[in-house]
């Protein structure tokens, strides 16, 4: 669920930081940098792990920052796929159930990966699997297990504004809402769906 | 930013959780602040491995997970003399969840039917309870009992 992401990256430390002893202030400015983000492709970063590697500081010309190269391990959380974790139920609608855990808000299950013979009852709100003449239900904030099958990911990048506007039948999109890091879960299988059902 | 390695090496959650308490011992201890975005999503993490139904739950009073219990599941694990062997990650994800049954174990272990028999999955399941502990259900207290009535048994059978 979690690995250790190796970076070099340029710390500058301003001058306001200087009270600080030099390794306290690079942590802290890795750390306001990188914690809770998202780095494309590598995953969510937590917390510096450690720092592997350092250069001397050296100031620029112009401002007072002292420039430090820096390499250092990050703690990431990324699960990797077939992997099996633990979120909460947040919301769900036909199409399936999403899921957050307390750090990480973007996993959605398809109704296409819920376990077989699972309905949605649109009165309620929510899904129910039926095995063998039980109901149970997938209650809003109930504890699962899924299964990681896929990931996506979406550059936050700005992109230049759209001339045209047109889209006023198709309700315009804005690019951003797109999440960075999205994974994609299944439900159907032994020991997946709530946590209860298992114990 | 340079990507030196995106993978450089598999965290447990426990040492990920273990990280974070340290940290904030020494951060306390040396009177640091945290950037307020890596105090959050540090808070949020623990939380979260703090939470039902992750092993870690009780870890403060129990301590259960340590350097030694790992070493010493892996060790046991090796004993069992399993037909086939586990691979790291399967033994990382018996780490994170700490399976307590035979279903949950199969979230845990691929193609598990077919590489193991019943009666292999039922002692890796005694092994996990054993090294790591098990969650605590109402009827907890007996379990424990059970446990230590039967925990001497097995070894008199060795």
């Amino acid at each position: 669920m979690f690995i250790l992401t190796k970076i070099a990256d340029l710390v500058q430390i301003a001058p306001d930081d200087f009270r600080k002893q030099s390794h306290v202030a690079i942590e802290d400015n890795i750390n306001a940098k990188y914690a809770n983000k998202v780095v494309q492709k590598i995953g969510l970063c937590i917390c510096l792990w450690d720092i592997l590697w350092t250069s001397e500081g050296l100031i620029g010309h112009g401002d007072g920052m002292v420039n430090v190269n820096v390499e250092f391990r990050m703690v990431v959380f990324r699960p990797h796929k077939g992997e099996v974790i633990t979120a909460r139920i947040v919301d769900q609608s036909p199409e399936g159930i999403n899921l957050a855990t307390d750090f990480f808000d973007d996993i959605f299950v398809p109704w296409t990966e819920l376990p077989e013979v699972s309905e949605f009852e649109p009165s309620d709100n929510i899904w129910i699997w039926k095995e063998e003449d039980q109901v149970m239900y997938f209650d809003n904030n109930e504890m699962v297990r899924f299964r990681v099958i896929a990931e996506e990911w979406h550059d936050q990048t700005p992109s230049k504004p759209v001339e045209e506007v047109e889209a006023t039948e198709e309700s315009p999109v804005p690019a951003n809402a797109k999440p960075p890091y999205r994974i994609t879960g299944s439900m159907a299988g032994p020991g997946l769906g709530c946590c209860l059902w298992w114990e | 930013m340079k990507i030196l390695e995106s993978q450089n090496a598999l965290l447990s959650n426990y040492e990920v959780y273990q990280h974070i308490i340290d940290q904030r011992k020494r951060n306390k201890a040396q009177n640091r602040r945290v950037p307020a975005n890596a105090h959050q999503i540090m808070t949020e993490v623990v939380t979260y491995l703090s939470a039902k139904p992750s092993p870690l739950e009780k870890q403060e009073e129990t301590q259960a997970y340590s350097a030694a219990a790992i070493n010493r599941l892996f060790e046991r694990i090796r004993e069992a003399n399993l037909p086939s062997e586990l691979t790291k990650s399967e033994l990382l994800s018996i780490l994170n969840q700490r399976p307590s049954s035979t279903a949950l174990l199969s979230t845990a272990i691929e193609d598990m039917e077919e590489r193991f028999s019943d009666e292999d999955q039922n002692r890796i399941v005694d092994i996990i309870a054993e090294v790591l502990g098990r969650d605590e259900t109402d009827e907890g207290g007996e379990e424990d009992e059970m446990d230590a009535d039967v925990a001497p048994t097995v070894e008199n059978g060795r």
